[in-house]
């Protein structure tokens, strides 16, 4: 039981904090804590991908020490670290670092309209403006 | 050079994007030419591999020489090429559109606004074209991202719904990406084709069923499926005419796509139907999705939001058909969504002409609009035909297509449901010709002098043009439905029925 | 409205960490994932591409197309910020 835990509580500690972020883009009314949500889950998915990537036993980083000018050198797969893993997270994180950057454009549109970031006020100011408009 | 297509076709208007600044710097009237010339040379190309394609089978092709599944592979048949021309030709019919679209809608902003919609085009090429999972997922934010930007611009409240869209497809994509890595974790391979043959021993692992439901959640999330479909309506509503024109009929369809692509490439069909029921809970939910999405579209007094909820109506036929698991259901899937992008494009595009110069969209300001815009009204009837099913559209062919795959599933309440939404697809949409065409304000008997007469007062034809050839379009389906059972989607029949 | 939120966040927290049931153990050299795929581009990464850093290798060569993905969603973000923030003060300008 506790080899069971000790085998997975790291894919546990993620999923609670993808949980954490799910939690803050859902119930939040305050757009930019939604973001901080949003950011938190993407960074709960990166790390769960990352630890993928360990392999217990390797001793390296996947970078190939002495490589040059020993050619010949056997190099087995056991000693170093899974690289995909971190390749795709590579992109992963520039993709939620470009995601977080619209939505941040965004939110400076919503702020310079409403005045405010609270939803319950802009949906507030809204039905006040459509009212007037009638 | 032939060989080189499926690149090509992505690179053609991702390079187009790059070298949009420095012509929209020099003239920014240059930057509609551009547009259309690009996306033009696109569409050849699509149109090209498709002939290719349907002459000698499926292609692959892998980028940079790496091979599968070391590499990435572009693994395109019937229905990618499908997809290609499809996704191809509204945006070439939408970049028509765009020059005076987006110089009334967003005046001095057309450089970057050309920029996005190149970067549009290339990540939904992007997605139907590759055969691995996390590439897709790159193209897919590719997509979003530029649908984003696009929707934000659009008027006053857009900001706020292009927000609520941002959290939404976050949460799908990142859904969709963590199914993927949870198939990495179980098989070690990112790869679709590789991928099919390596899970049928794992069918019975959780790890599997859980990836399963995060991928098609994920989706739902993106294509907008019933209950997760509350961002769609506004968002759409809000953004400019050309955008909600090229966005409504594309990215629920390519969601459509990849649904299918998971159901039917990724697992085996039989694994959905015996070991994880999930298509029977995703046929019922597709039958409220098509209830719902037609009702609340009869609740609006707005035309353009009136069509936002028609698209979720959409959603639930493509996903019924992809939800019944049979040879007619499968066709018929793959008949909404070439009728759909016809349809959808040509209304939103003439519902975009009807706001340029009418200034908005609500249903009780259409009067007389058959005497002063009567070529966007043709093609807006023969799109409200084709949503209705009424030969020789599209429409009707996959309705009835549709309605043989419940026949054939057995399932006689969907056919009662089916009949029930084109039942309400009449309503909603014949509400709108009658206020178009009938509705005469009361005659005032006191007044002397003569009525003014109604002038014909059409919008250019840089606008009218890509509405009438999707409303050709939406004919030419229709005849050749025929055509592309036989040449594309019967080769692509999945086994295992 | 948010206990329902909070319900629906556990039950699919319970969800996630019910499929890692059966995963391989963390750190198993001898998962799918750890000897499928990978071990290849270690072994062969340094004669086909002549880079000793295997990330490096992965990225820009292997699977160098999802890099060039990457970069065009960073103009792809470049842009959209371009055409929401410029057309603002271009408007404000214009309504000043």
């Amino acid at each position: 039981m506790l080899e069971f835990i000790i085998s997975k509580y790291n894919f546990w500690l993620y999923v609670i904090l993808m949980m954490i972020g799910l939690y803050a883009m859902l119930a939040k009314r305050n757009l930019v804590k939604k973001l901080i949500g949003m950011n938190i889950f993407q960074t709960a998915i990166i790390l769960f991908y990352v630890s993928i990537g360990v392999k217990k036993g390797s001793v390296h980083v996947p970078i190939i020490v002495d490589s040059h000018g020993h050619g010949a050198q056997l190099i087995h797969a056991a000693d170093y670290l899974n690289p995909l893993p971190h390749v795709l997270m590579l992109t992963a994180i520039v993709v939620s670092i470009a995601t977080t950057g619209v939505a941040l454009a965004v939110l400076i549109l919503i702020y310079r309209r409403y005045q405010t970031l609270n939803e319950d006020e802009i949906i507030h100011i809204r039905q006040a403006r459509q009212k007037a408009g009638v | 050079m032939a060989q080189q297509f499926p690149a090509l076709i992505i690179v053609i208007p991702l390079l187009a994007a790059l070298l949009t600044a420095p012509i929209g710097a020099i003239n920014r009237r240059l930057c509609y030419p551009w547009l259309v010339f690009i996306i033009g040379v696109t569409l050849v190309l699509a149109l090209g591999l498709m002939i290719q394609i349907i002459n000698s089978g499926p292609i692959s092709y892998a980028m940079g020489g790496w091979k599968p599944p070391w590499g990435i592979e572009y693994k395109i048949d019937q229905l990618n090429a499908l997809m290609m021309v499809l996704i191809s030709g509204a945006g070439f019919l939408g970049a028509l559109y765009s020059g005076p679209s987006f110089t009334k809608e967003l005046p001095g902003r057309q450089t970057a606004a050309t920029a996005l919609y190149f970067l549009m085009i290339t990540g939904l090429l992007g997605i139907v074209v590759t055969g691995d999972l996390f590439n897709i997922f790159v193209f897919l934010e590719i997509a979003s991202l530029s649908g984003y930007g696009l929707i934000a611009c659009g008027s006053e409240d857009a900001p706020l719904a292009t927000f609520r869209y941002i959290i939404m497809g976050t949460i799908g994509a990142s859904c969709y990406l963590l199914g993927v890595g949870y198939l990495y974790i179980s098989t070690g391979s990112l790869n679709l084709a590789d991928l099919h043959h390596l899970l049928p021993p794992l069918y019975h692992s959780r790890v599997v069923l859980t990836a399963a439901a995060l991928m098609l959640v994920g989706i739902s999330l993106k294509m907008a499926l019933f209950p997760l479909h509350a961002w769609l309506p506004e968002a759409y509503f809000e953004a400019p005419s050309t955008v909600s024109g090229v966005v409504a009929p594309l990215y629920t369809k390519v969601g459509g796509y990849l649904m299918i692509r998971i159901i039917y490439n990724l697992f085996e069909p039989k694994f959905f139907i015996e070991t994880f029921p999930i298509t029977t809970i995703l046929s019922w939910t597709a039958i409220i999705a098509l209830l719902i999405g037609s009702i609340y579209a009869i609740a609006q007094k707005d035309l353009k939001k009136m069509l936002c909820y028609s698209v979720i109506a959409q959603v639930g036929y493509i996903v019924l058909g992809i939800a019944l698991a049979n040879q007619a259901g499968f066709t018929s899937a793959i008949l909404t969504i070439v009728n759909e992008v016809c349809t959808k494009s040509c209304i939103f595009l003439a519902t975009g002409a009807i706001i340029y110069r009418l200034g908005n969209s609500r249903i009780d300001n259409l009067q007389h609009l058959y005497r002063r815009m009567p070529w966007t009204m043709l093609a807006f009837t023969i799109g409200a035909f084709s949503m209705v099913g009424i030969p020789p559209t599209c429409g009707f062919f996959s309705k009835l297509y549709l309605l043989c795959g419940c026949v054939a599933a057995g399932r006689w309440a969907f056919i009662a449901a089916l009949l029930l939404s084109t039942i309400l697809n009449v309503i909603y949409f014949f509400r709108v010709i009658k206020a178009a065409c009938f509705e005469n304000p009361q005659p005032d008997y006191s007044r002397s002098e003569a009525y003014p007469l109604v002038e014909v007062d059409e919008v250019p034809l840089a606008m009218l043009l890509p509405i009438l050839l999707a409303a050709s379009a939406i004919i030419i389906t229709g005849l050749g439905s025929n055509w592309l059972v036989t040449n594309i989607i019967t080769p692509i029949l999945p086994l295992g029925f | 409205m948010k206990t329902i939120i909070l319900a629906f966040v556990i039950l699919s927290g319970g969800l996630l960490i019910y499929g890692t049931i059966d995963m391989p153990a963390w750190g198993d050299p001898h998962s799918p994932a750890n000897s499928y795929v990978s071990p290849l581009y270690i072994e062969e990464a340094l004669k086909e591409t002549e880079t000793p850093n295997i990330v490096t290798a992965v990225l820009a060569d292997y699977r160098g197309y999802d890099t060039m993905g990457e970069t065009t969603v960073i103009f792809t973000a470049a842009v959209a910020c371009a055409l929401l923030l410029r057309g603002w003060s271009e408007g404000r300008k214009e309504r000043e």
